[in-house]
Parts: structure tokens; sequence; C-alpha cells
């Protein structure tokens, strides 16, 4: 029994400023699929007694048999405001004016485009392609536990990308019935979690930036409270509701009466804001004194005030439900005294962006050509006339085995079924053919949950999947009709493949099902990798072990159905300097006429952070580039707008600068070194691992007088060992991923923790204990390369009450010399390049170092 | 007209001399230059002069039956500008030396046969040094569109190997393999790294076996694989060319 149509739908995606494209978001176990059913079942899509049970959302038999989300589900769903709430919706670009009978009047019909995503740390990457194609997220924090490292990670991710978040307070059920806290202190817990959520708001985001106040506040009704479980929910709107008339207040008055440190004296029947001895606080008095009432009257079995409550209430309990009492009882009268799908319908509706306002703000974060270009207008003005541009940030597997759809935002234009699309991959340049393809939309199709349904066009502001498009894009990338269009720019995770496996086929006549496996692989996760290594062996590299785990085992049993051999799993490694390069280093071309001349040295702490957090870019205007990395870093200014490129990939941490003074011909290899720099910085001279952190700088370049005899053939190769030999004389170091972990325990088992930590090379940097809980929060960094085995570890240790989150943090240099035999870093180094199938050693410096 | 083919060895200077053939030239005089018979290295690095393979044209002339003259390159590249004016000691006034003395010898040499397809800095040195002897340059593959040369100098039975390679994507393995073999491998790495299939910016250098100008063709008995420059990246090979005889066609 679902209550709308799709060609409701469809009528309703017209309808722009009456939709909202939302992610819910949040730390792992804080319940958001089971929150997201109760808007779901307000659909009508689950019955609603099912509701906090189904996880309708978790798609997987193995996310319902774990109970945690892994892939992130999207869901299109139509709802009508009541006529009454339709003024608490603000701004004329947040709701349709429609025209009934000659009268102007809101439309109450909204389209709300709902992603749920993963909250396990190591599945975050799917988080980030669920924020991309949203404007909106809901931030649902346990009360009990409150703001953990993944909320922050999340939500950090949130307002990087221009998303704005309202807060939801779940599990108070448990905060009621098993801490039992009295009415002060769910405040304050209440209290704290807001100024936590804020705090992180404002450490990332700026109040006077382009989105406004994004500030969480229940005063304004942006953060609501309740328990997704039992199925209800409220904001401070609705209590104001229902005080408003017995008070002869406007409901937004008294909202911020019901919040924060106002009191209400019940003498004087005034407000104020200190506390006497008559008043008392009005969160307090009159939201939780009330919700105290009834859980009392109900679960101690009070028959007469429960019956009370409910003639007083209004609460209209059906026929089989009157019989019941304690929690089950509880839950109906909950539900039907504060509805959880009619609250959030409420702060989704009232306080989350149109796609009309927010990609007013959002496109120059995503569009990476010129901020007036016919496509940049388009966006901005989410105009369905203008050109399509549409960002496929995800592929889903299709119950067609290897087949995928294409899931995205469409930002501008009209997507249809039949059209004829420029598909630009993350690697099309404009003007040039490379990974560009011109193909038809077989078919556009609406997602549901666990179901598709197909639909003739999809305009701008809407959320889609298409049909014929995955064998051109390997992850993700631009959708467009317009043919000068540039790239919607790519998503930068927050999570690094750290940790890697290699896989063969147990039956060596299956490898090529294991590497068509691998590439469907590829397709279905937007962060895993895999590597096809020189030496054959198949590498998944993925950001822990339990996302490695479900790689692993979607590989075997459903992308290339056969038994497979995996290796232990091993970490990334980076390669960086930690010196100047102690001369100035020269080699030749192979054919002797030319000369490059560069040295290495190690960058300021914190830029190869900022690159790969997208503050610096290697897409930026130089010369802004250069005045931050002036400001920023120390470095000279003109050096500063001389960089030639970052790398690898163009995007990197390392950085090429051109310090010569007056080289002729130098433009013309401009080319070809920039490509030995990608190839040098790409597989470093160490062990073939990317580079990190590494700033060369190009003094000098003696060339053939003649152009034919300094092309690419010539320089590239020369670029790359002249990169290396600077890497070899400055000291080079290897850098090892390491990961933030928090763990939640019970105050005994904290010894416990110390101990696995200690003998994992780990160390604490935070210990705290949860306020109004037992439980003790231990924060702590842990080298990824001690993590295999870590939550078994701890939990064997614990008594299995220490759960970890581990998510990765930094990058750190492991200590020593990785060319001196018998130290750490060069046993690393002589695995990795014997797991790689190079040659044994790393390449003495005269391989690369050519005397004058 | 009577010309003189300066030849290397190599394919380029062989199929010049071909078109110039077909085109009703009379070649009267073979000319090369070659490495000082007591250097280290077979290979001088020259930005002139093909000298691996130096060894092998000796039988050159002889298979054409042709007077072959030759020199020792005694200059060095002095002047490496991209234009070119009489410097001494320039390895350059070597192939002016050689010159005047073939032209003594032939009185009516008029042309001067030379393979530069692209190098302009070598067909600048060729011009200048004409200039100054009142010669012609004849460069039948001056700016030719490379593939499609290659794939004309196997066809029309040029038949020459590689004999060093110094180039990314190319390595020892390639010694001795054929122009016909070489072609896709080329073409290949050229779109990966713009590299010149003909090897013009010195990616590699052959030697030729047989052609429709040799009486007799050149079988080469024995060779050594030479390390010019171990590196992991683009590694420097040539073959030495250690004993060869002629055999009737």
């Amino acid at each position: 029994m679902v209550n709308f149509t799709i060609d409701e739908i469809r009528a309703l995606m017209d309808r722009k400023r009456n939709i909202r494209n939302m992610s819910v978001i949040a730390h792992v176990d804080h319940g958001k699929s089971t929150l997201t059913d109760s808007l779901v079942s307000k659909a009508g899509i689950i019955a609603g007694a099912k509701a906090g049970e189904t996880r309708f959302t978790d798609t997987r038999k193995d996310e319902q048999e774990r109970c945690i989300t892994i892939k992130s589900t999207a869901i299109s769903m139509f709802f009508e405001l009541d006529k009454k709430d339709l003024d608490f919706v603000k701004g004329d670009a947040q709701v349709e004016v429609v025209e009934v009978d000659g009268k102007k009047d809101k439309f109450n019909g909204f389209l709300i485009n709902l992603i749920d995503s993963p909250g396990h740390v190591d599945f975050s990457s799917e988080v980030t392609a669920a924020l991309r194609v949203t404007d909106g997220a809901l931030v649902v924090v346990d009360c009990v536990s409150g703001v953990c490292v993944q909320t922050e990670t999340v939500l950090r991710q949130a307002i990087a990308e221009r998303i704005k978040p309202i807060l939801f307070m779940n599990k108070m059920d448990r905060a009621l019935l098993e801490l039992q806290l009295g009415a002060e202190e769910l405040f304050q817990t209440f209290q704290r979690i807001v100024e936590n959520i804020n705090v992180i708001i404002a450490t990332y985001g700026d109040d006077d930036g382009p989105m406004g106040a994004i500030m969480v506040d229940p005063s304004i009704g942006n953060v609501g409270f309740g328990s997704g479980l039992h199925g209800w929910a409220f904001t401070l709107k609705q209590f104001s509701e229902m005080y408003a008339d017995k008070f002869g207040v406007q409901v937004d008055k008294l909202m911020k009466n019901l919040w924060g440190d106002r009191f209400f004296d019940l003498k004087t029947k005034k407000w104020s804001s200190t506390q006497t001895d008559d008043a008392k606080r009005g969160f307090c008095q009159f939201v939780l004194d009330p919700i105290f009432m009834v859980f009392d009257a109900i679960m101690n079995i009070k028959k007469d005030k429960t019956a009370a409550l409910v003639e007083k209430l209004g609460i209209k309990l059906a026929a089989d439900e009157k019989d019941l009492e304690g929690k089950p009882l509880m839950k109906a009268f909950m539900r039907k005294w504060l509805p959880a799908g009619d609250t959030m319908l409420q702060m989704i509706t009232f306080h989350l962006p149109s796609p009309v306002t927010a990609q007013r703000y959002r496109m120059e974060m995503l569009y990476e050509g010129p901020h007036d270009d016919e496509a940049a207008v388009a966006i901005k003005n989410c105009d369905p006339n203008g050109p399509l541009m549409m960002y496929v940030s995800k592929m889903v597997p299709t119950s067609d085995k290897g087949r995928f759809y294409a899931f995205g935002r469409v930002f501008s234009g009209k997507v249809a079924t039949g059209m004829k699309a420029r598909i630009q991959g993350p690697n099309y340049i404009p003007g040039k053919k490379e990974d560009l393809y011109e193909k038809t939309i077989q078919r556009t199709i609406l997602m549901m949950g666990r179901y598709i349904e197909p639909i003739d066009d999809i305009p701008s502001g809407n959320i889609a999947g298409l049909v014929g498009v995955d064998q051109y894009l390997v992850k993700g990338g631009t959708i467009t009709t317009f043919k000068d269009a540039h790239n919607m720019r790519v998503m930068k995770f927050s999570v690094s493949p750290v940790v890697r496996v290699a896989v063969e086929a147990k039956n060596p006549a299956d490898l090529p099902k294991l590497v068509e496996g691998l590439k469907r692989l590829a397709k279905s996760d937007p962060m895993v990798q895999c590597i096809f290594e020189e030496s054959g062996e198949h590498i998944i590299a993925g950001a822990g072990e339990l996302h490695l785990e479900i790689c692993l085992k979607d590989l075997e049993e459903d992308h290339a159905c056969i038994p497979l051999k995996k290796s232990d799993p091993v970490v990334s490694y980076r390669e960086t300097v930690s010196n100047e390069s102690n001369q100035i280093c020269l080699s030749k071309s192979p054919n002797k006429h030319n000369r490059l001349h560069c040295t290495a040295l190690p960058m300021p702490d914190g830029l190869a952070d900022d690159i790969e957090g997208g503050t610096v870019n290697a897409r930026d205007e130089f010369k802004a580039r250069a005045k931050i990395l002036a400001e920023k870093y120390n470095y000279d200014v003109t050096e500063a707008r001389k960089i030639w490129c970052f790398g690898p990939d163009g995007t990197g941490p390392n950085l090429l600068f051109d310090v010569t003074k007056g080289v002729q011909y130098l433009n013309e290899i401009k080319d070809s070194v920039v490509a030995g720099f990608q190839w040098a910085t790409r597989e470093g001279v160490l062990a073939d691992e990317n580079m990190r952190g590494v700033r060369f700088n190009i003094h000098d370049v003696t060339l053939h007088a003649d152009a034919i005899h300094r092309g690419g053939g010539q320089i590239i190769p020369t670029a790359r060992r002249v990169f290396y030999a600077s890497a070899l004389t400055a000291e080079p170091r290897l850098l090892e991923p390491v990961y933030l972990v928090e763990i939640q325990c019970p105050e005994a088992a904290v010894g416990g923790i110390y101990g696995v930590l200690n003998r994992r090379r780990g160390h604490v940097f935070e210990e705290s204990q949860v306020t109004g809980t037992p439980m003790f929060v231990v924060k702590a960094y842990l080298p990824v390369n001690e993590s295999f085995g870590f939550t078994a570890d701890l939990r064997s240790n614990t008594g299995g009450q220490a759960f970890p989150q581990c998510v990765f943090d930094h990058w750190q240099i492991l200590p020593g010399d990785p060319l001196e035999a018998g130290t750490k870093p060069n046993q690393i180094v002589l695995d990795t390049r014997k797991r790689k199938g190079l040659k044994e050693g790393v390449p003495a410096l005269d391989n690369y170092l050519d005397k004058m | 007209m009577e010309v003189v083919g300066l030849i290397s060895g190599g394919k380029d200077s062989c199929y010049n001399l071909m078109c110039a053939v077909k085109d009703g030239h009379k070649i009267v005089a073979l000319a090369n230059l070659h490495p000082p018979k007591n250097a280290e290295s077979e290979e001088l690095d020259s930005y002139m002069y093909q000298s691996v393979g130096a060894d092998g044209v000796e039988l050159y002339g002889k298979a054409m039956d042709i007077p072959l003259y030759r020199k020792e390159i005694s200059g060095k590249p002095k002047n490496q500008n991209y234009d070119y004016e009489k410097t001494d000691g320039d390895e350059v006034e070597d192939l002016y030396e050689l010159l005047v003395e073939v032209k003594k010898q032939h009185p009516n040499l008029k042309g001067v046969s030379a393979g530069a397809i692209l190098s302009s800095y070598q067909k600048i040195r060729v011009e200048d040094i004409c200039r100054r002897l009142d010669l012609t340059p004849i460069c039948y593959l001056w700016e030719r569109e490379q593939n499609e040369l290659l794939a004309e100098m196997v066809d029309s039975g040029l038949d020459a190997i590689l004999i060093k390679v110094a180039a990314i994507g190319l390595n020892e393995k390639h010694l001795g393999k054929t122009l016909g073999e070489m072609a896709p491998i080329m073409k290949n790495l050229q779109d990966k790294f713009g590299v010149h299939p003909c090897g013009e910016g010195g990616e590699f250098e052959s030697f030729v076996r047989d052609c429709p100008l040799f009486k007799k063709s050149i079988v080469i008995d024995e060779t050594e694989i030479v390390t010019h420059q171990d590196d992991p990246i683009a590694p420097v090979f040539y073959l030495r060319l250690k004993k060869m005889h002629l055999e009737d066609k």
C-alpha cells in the first residue's frame, strides 16, 4: 500500500522548490536506518507497525543480518504537509506558489529524496557519494553515547560540500528507561550534544558563509528528539503548539522559551532568564515533564492515570492496543501522540534547503569550469530548460549480473530515456577526446530502496538512476548535453584506501573471471581500488578490515563467483623526504643531449593535508593559490606562482616548482617533465608507493637545440630519473598510515585497552567519561599496520566490553632510514618490492644520477 | 646529377639513396664518418653522426660496389646552437673535410644525399657545408610523415635491424629486430609518450643488411649486446657487430 504513485512523484519533480534532497548521516549504531523507517512508513511504503524493525533501506542480506548499513540507499517519497504548517517554510525558493481558482496559494506536496548511508567509518566513501547528490543532512546522534568520531567525520564532510545539517537526538527511550536520567540531567545531556555539534560546525564552517547560519538550535526547531525504534519524535514546535493557545503567544516565540536558560515561575506566571525557587526550566517543565509523566504512568502500570492521559492528549488507540500494557502500550501511545514521521517531515521541509536554494551556493563548489558559462549559470539557477548537467556519484549493482545503474543528481536540464548525452569521465579535459563518450541513455529510473521504477525523464534538482552508461564510467563522472561543459568536481574522500590484500583464483583457469569480477567490484564501490600489479598480482585496497571483508565477500559471491585465495592484509605506505637534497642532481636523456637539474625537499607541515583536503587545489587560480602558500607556508610568492603541477594524478600532495632562470625552450618540455613527475610521484623510488609531501625544484635544464631531439621519449624518462635521484639524496623516508581509534567501554575495561594498545605501538591521547553514564571513551592513535585483528584482540582482553572504531587519521614517518639494511622501514621496502615483483633492493643512486 | 651518399649504415641514409636513384641521380661515391678506432666506446653520443654500427659500414661500400670514403670523427659538438656557422674543431668540420676529399676525386660531383627526416639541427649543418662546397643537398625524407615513411621503407625491400635503443619503452630485447617488427611497437610508444616512430629523436639506430641497391647482402654472424647506460627507466643498449660477411644475392 504505497500512498503515492510514480506519476505523482514525476509531477512533483517539476516543482523544484518543493523538493528536498537529503542524506541521513551518523556514527555507526546511532539508529539512522531505524529512524528512516519512520519516514518510509509515513509514506506508506512499509506498514507503520513494522517501522523501526524493518530497516527498509538496508537492502542487502548481510546488512539485515549484521544490522549495519553497508551501501547507501536512495528512496523518493511524496508527502503532503499540513496547510497550516506551510507558513513555517520560509523563503521564496523553498516552496512553490500555485494558482488555484485565481487564488495564489503555497503548494503543500513535497518530494523528499532520502539517502540512508552507512555509519561505519570503513564505508565513509558511501557517505561522501550520498552527500554529493543531496543538499541537506539529518545528523543522527545517539543521545546516550553522544557525538562520536564518525559523527564528526561525516559532519565535517557535509559542511565541506555545503550540505546544511539538522540534528536528531535519537534513542531517548534508552535515556529514560535504561539510564533513568532526571529531567535536568537529560536537558544537560541534550545541550552538551547541541554544543558539540555546533563546535564542529563552527570549526569547519562559517556562519557568514554562503549557506548562511547553519548552527543547530532547538529553539528554532532544527533539532529533533525522540526514539526511532519506538517511532516517536518531536521538536519544540510540537510542544509549543500544545501550549500556544494557553499562553496566548505565537508558536515560534514560545519555542524560544522552551530551550536554554528560560525559566517559568509558576506563581508569578512569568518567564525569566534566571532560576528562582519557584521557577523551573521551560524545557523540563513543559516538554520533559509530560513525557516523564506518560512514561511513569504506563511503565509502572498506573491504569487510571494512563486512561486520563489518553483522554487529555486525545490519543486514539486502536481496539487491540487498548489492552496492551507496559512497553508495548508505551510504544503505541507515544507513536500516536508524537508520530516520528510527521516531526521529521516538518524538520526536513522547514529547515533543509530546496535544490533552488542550495544550488545557488553549491555551484562554485561543484563545477570546475568558468562560473559564468552556460552550464554554471544553469546549475546555479537549477534550470530544467538549460543544458543537462548531471553528476554520477556511484554505481548501484542491478539484478543483472555485471551491470550497474549510474546513480546521481541532475543539477540542470533534464535527463530522459533515449536521449544522446556526453559521458565525461574524471580524466576528461575540455576540448580533448580522452575519457569522453557520446552515447544514448537507455533508460532513466527512479530508485526506491529495494525497487526501481522506470520513468521517462527527470528534471534538474532531482536524484536519478541511469541505465546503459555503466560501461563508460568506472565509478562516477559528469553527464551533459553541453559540448563545452567542464567536469563536475570529483569527490574528496575522508578515508584512504590504506589496507590492501592480494587475491588470486583458487583455480588458475578462473583468472579471466577474477579480472572481470575485480572490474565490477571497482565500479560497485565508490572508493575501493583494484590494482593489477606488473608482477601479475591482483590487489584490492580499501579503508579498513571490515571494508575489505565486505569487498572480498562481494567479489567472491557476486562479481567473480569463483573461489578465491586471499593474502593477509597489508598496508599502503607513502614515500617522502626528510631533508633537502644534498646536491643538485643531474640526469641526462638517453641520447645524452638533454640535461635536467633538480632537487627535492620536504613540504612544510600541513601543506600535504591541505592539498588532500582540497584547501590547496591544483585547479585553483595560480595567483590566489600563491598568496595562500606565501601567507600560510612562507613560500616565496614568485616561486609559488611557478608551480608546474601537483602529482600524482595531477592533484596529489607533491609539488613541482620551476625555479629556473631564463632557460630556452623550457615551455616545450613542460608536458614531458610533468608526465615524468606524475610517474615518479605515483611510483616512488623506494618501493613503487605514492610519494607524499615532497617538493621538487627544477633548477636548470640544458636542451638540444632542435625540438626533435628533446621529445617525450627523451625527456619523460629523464625527468623521472632526476626526480628519483633528488628523492634519494634528500634522506628518503617511509610514511605509514595511522588510525584514530575511539573505544567506548566501562571503566573496568580501560586497563585492558591500554595493554592491547601498547603492544601495538598505539598511544592514548584522550580518556574521558561520558557524562551521565558509566561509560568511558578512550581515544588513541594506532598504526594501521598494527590494526589487523585489533578488534578481536581488544574484545578478548576486555571480556567483550570494548568496541573500537578506527578511522584513518594521518600519515606519520616511520622512524629509520629505509636505505639502511636492518631498519624496519628497510624491511618494509624490501618486502614490498618483493611482493610487487620489483628488482630486489632499492636501485643505487648512480642508476639515476649522471655526471656532468 | 652525380651525388655522394652520406651513409651511417642506418635505414634513413640508405632509403634516401634509393629515392635518389629512382629519381635518376647517379651515386658516384659513399661517405662515412666513424669514431676513432681507439675510442673507449663505439658510441660517441655525437650530435651529428650515428656511430654505432661503424664496423659494418666497411662492408657497405663493397655490397653496393661503389667507392667508400671514410674519415675519423676528430671534432667535438662544439657549436650546439640551433644554427651553425663554421666552427673550428667542431665535428661538423670533419664532414666538410671528408666531402672536400670526395669532391677532389669526383670533380663532377653536384649533390649530397642525406637521410634527415625531422632533425633541423642535422639538416642545417649539412646545408651549411654544401653551401661552402657549392653542392646541392638532396633530402627526400625531409618532413615525411614518419609512420607512413617507415611502412614505405619496409615495403621497398630495405632490410634493416635495430642496433641501438635509447628511449622510454625500448630495451635490449628490441635489439636485432627488423623494421617491420618494430613498426607497431613504435606506433604504440608514439601514442603513449610521443616517441618518434622513425627514431629521429635518437630513440634507436638501425643497420641495413640488404636493399635493392645492394649487389651483395650483408650477413651478420656474431654480435654482442653492450650496455651503454644501465638505468631501470630508460636504459641504453647497443649491438656490437663483431663478425659479418657478404653473400651473393
